[in-house]
């Protein structure tokens, strides 16, 4: 078959590619870095809407690597979640190369130690390329080994850009971070090996057929969902998430606390709801919903806690991947498509908002020097537009109507009302309240204008920081909007969910 | 700063002895390894894997070592990606500092360059030998990569003086050759065959040689340049920036 016509599955391999050459090329050449990014950014944006517009026009589609049939081969594939997860990839990744390139050439103009702010980019780029590329790999990817290796690639590229900034506190971070990491891919390989010996399979679809309880099973299970837990930080495997994402670069925090947990999070998602199905029991999924509720609380009150900006967003990182994981438990009223469009709901709304977050947060440290949240007064009147970008990512983490948090949130509710678990609807709600508090802590700092404030006379900050802030926080809250949308790629080759909403969304 | 100091210390004292919680750690691990190995140990060992649907496969792949076959051409993918990973390494290398070079001669003694002056271009022919042999025997391009990798910090050990001398640029092409070379060999399987590392099938052989030629070199200096520790002294862009030289004193 010609792989360049329209209903070619070749298409897929695209966005894998792109960004590996791109990566390749930034770290050969280095000048013109971000001229290359970019376009591997915009053509990744590219290639991600031609593969949703052929989900939508072919349904779901095999791509088998080399021709070779499974079980020998490796196969990618592309349906609904996993293009919507390209989707968040491909957006957010646009506007955290837009907005690296301002991080670092205000950094590089407007402060000293310019040498090491442009050697800190010049490595950014590569590692950056790799990474999207990894994550791309990740979600399209039907095998459970080529899995690994994507995870791997994740977990080195992301563990040298959180240690890129320098500083001592973000080297131990990063040194504990890449430690966790492997330790999360080396369990994860042990899963695998579990599994391969006692189904001989590593096709993501035979295995779904190949799949019988027995302790070997279970135990690759239990292996495999350990190793994915420890890199998604689920509360109380989470202790390496808030020094990790808040010591690291502006950017490279955008990309940990929006992207890479949730690359972990789908990869587990999609073994418990597609591969491993027989094997989950109630308790189990019991047991994932009570770690998600306790993140949720934990998270919220220790982000209320903080003294620092960056550090109360990556606490509510924390907080907001427990709303993941309520979604477990609800699952057994209805088929797993319900959970999923929760689930995808909640991930691109918080990949939207949480990179909104840190990009302001990123610009107020740039703006003032320092992110100590009670010294933040009067930051509105310098630096109004990141202020309006935080306020709407706020309302996505708060919930509130029409973002697309507030969907995923009310999926969360109606599901658990409706299949009387309400326990988790009080969870959901607190862990909402909780979040207006933190929210509007800093919120409220944002609007103090003491009476002796003069606007500072430091140097602008360009465009490049602040419009990507702004646009992302958009997205999060105009996401709600349009949830038809996304429901609809999600709904393409799967018809129960079309009999889940016959009246439409909210 | 100050907390860090602590932090750093208490992780140092915290290797000397072993406190009750480290005690029942290391019990709790004992009993999971016990509970893990006799989980594989009873396993059903019913399956053979996918050995049957390699060596039914085995005389379209090109290659006659199933492993290479396996490697190159089955699961070629992920042999790309796994050249990713060693080169994201060596970039996350680079990204930490720069390679310590001491910058003089070492007083290295006859004997050891004596040894030097044989080992190396010994080594140099038995990597050459292993990727040779990797079509049709145990080897390939990680074996002959690892030979290369064991001459480039053998040559690093000696401390010879024009290491440090090397330019970044030929390094980063030596880096970058075997996964660019591996990447636009896959793209023109895909415009040929239809798919992405899909060999034709006469040309397989040659094609597998060239990849992993090229990705031995690549990833011996990639081993090598991990022992060195850093990036080359000139890997960084031409300064935009005229102030540029007066901020370095500032940096401590």
């Amino acid at each position: 078959m010609n792989p360049f016509q329209l209903a070619s599955p070749t298409w897929m391999i695209s966005p894998i590619i792109l960004p590996l050459i791109a990566g390749l090329l930034c770290f050969l050449l280095n000048r013109r870095t971000f001229a290359i990014a970019l376009a591997a950014a915009v053509a990744n944006l590219l290639a991600v809407c031609f593969l949703t517009y052929q989900l939508l026009l072919f349904g779901p589609m095999r791509c088998h690597m080399g021709g070779w049939q499974p079980p020998l081969g490796i196969t990618l594939r592309s349906d609904g979640p996993a293009v919507l997860m390209l989707l968040m990839t491909a957006v957010t990744g646009l506007a955290i190369t837009v907005y690296a390139r301002g991080y670092f050439s205000h950094r590089i103009l407007n402060l000293r130690q310019a040498t090491q702010h442009q050697e800190q980019q010049r490595y950014f780029w590569p590692l950056w390329m790799l990474l999207l590329a990894g994550l791309n790999g990740l979600f399209l990817s039907n095998d459970i080994f080529n899995l690994y290796v994507t995870l791997e690639i994740i977990a080195i590229a992301a563990a040298s850009l959180a240690a890129l900034s320098g500083k001592p506190a973000s080297q131990l971070a990063s040194f504990r971070y890449l430690l966790v990491s492997l330790l999360g891919s080396l369990t994860y390989l042990l899963g695998v090996v579990f599994l391969y010996r006692s189904c001989g399979i590593l096709d993501l679809d035979i295995l779904q057929h190949h799949v019988a309880n027995g302790p070997g099973i279970r135990a690759a299970l239990a292996l495999m969902s350990i190793g994915l837990l420890l890199k998604t930080a689920l509360v109380p495997l989470h202790f390496w998430l808030p020094p990790t994402h808040a010591n690291a670069l502006a950017p490279v925090s955008v990309i940990l606390s929006g992207l890479v947990v949730k690359g972990s999070f789908y990869l587990l998602f999609r073994l418990w709801f597609e591969i491993f199905t027989q094997l989950i029991t109630p308790s189990a999924l019991n047991f994932m919903g009570t770690l998600g509720a306790v993140a949720i609380l934990w998270g919220a009150v220790q982000a209320m806690r903080q003294h620092r900006l960056k550090l109360m967003v990556a606490y509510s990182t924390v907080s907001q991947l427990g709303y993941l994981f309520i979604a477990f438990p609800l699952s057994r009223i209805d088929e797993s498509i319900q959970v999923w469009s929760i689930v995808i709901f909640m991930a691109l709304g918080h990949a939207c908002a949480k990179s909104a977050l840190f990009m302001v947060a990123g610009a107020v440290f740039l703006h003032l020097g320092h992110d100590r949240i009670k010294d933040l007064n009067g930051v509105r009147a310098s630096l109004p537009i990141p202020v309006f970008a935080y306020g709407i990512a706020g309302v996505s983490l708060m919930g509130l109507p029409p973002s697309a948090g507030f969907i995923g949130k009310w999926l969360l509710l109606t599901s658990s009302l409706t299949s009387s678990q309400w326990w988790w609807a009080l969870v959901i709600i607190t862990g909402s309240l909780l979040a207006m508090i933190y929210v509007f802590r800093v919120m409220s700092r944002f609007f103090v204008i003491p009476e002796d404030y003069s606007v500072t006379t430091s140097a602008p900050l360009s465009p490049l920081l602040e419009w990507p802030a702004l646009i992302m926080a958009l997205i999060s809250l105009f996401l709600g909007l349009a949830a038809s949308w996304p429901m609809k790629i999600l709904a393409t080759g799967n018809t129960a969910l079309t009999q889940v909403f016959p009246g439409g969304l909210p | 700063m100050k907390t860090e100091k602590k932090s750093i210390r208490r992780i140092r004292n915290r290797g000397k002895r072993l406190d009750a919680w480290q005690l029942l750690l290391l019990f709790l691990l004992l009993c999971l390894t016990t509970v893990l190995g006799t989980i594989i140990w009873t396993m059903p060992e019913n399956t053979s894997g996918l050995t049957d649907a390699v060596a039914r496969l085995q005389e379209q792949s090109g290659v006659e070592s199933p492993v290479t076959a396996v490697l190159l051409n089955f699961r070629g993918y992920d042999t790309l990606l796994e050249v990713m990973v060693l080169l994201l390494a060596v970039i996350g290398a680079w990204s930490l500092a720069k390679a310590p070079f001491s910058g003089q001669a070492a007083d290295t003694g006859p004997v050891q360059m004596g040894v030097v002056r044989l080992l190396v271009p010994l080594m140099f022919l038995v990597a050459a030998y292993l990727v040779w042999q990797g079509s049709h025997l145990a080897g390939g391009a990680f074996q002959g990569g690892a030979i290369l990798g064991a001459a480039g910090v053998l040559l690093l050990v000696t401390e010879l003086l024009f290491l440090p001398a090397i330019p970044a640029l030929p390094l980063r092409i030596g880096l970058v050759f075997g996964p660019l070379l591996f990447v636009v060999i896959a793209l023109f399987c895909l415009c040929l065959t239809g798919h992405l590392l899909g060999y034709p099938e006469q040309a397989a052989g040659g094609l597998i040689l060239l990849i992993e030629t090229a990705c031995a070199i690549s990833i011996g200096l990639t081993l090598a340049s991990l022992f060195a520790g850093g990036h080359p002294e000139d890997d960084h862009p031409q300064s935009v920036n005229p102030t540029e030289h007066s901020d370095k004193e500032e940096w401590p």
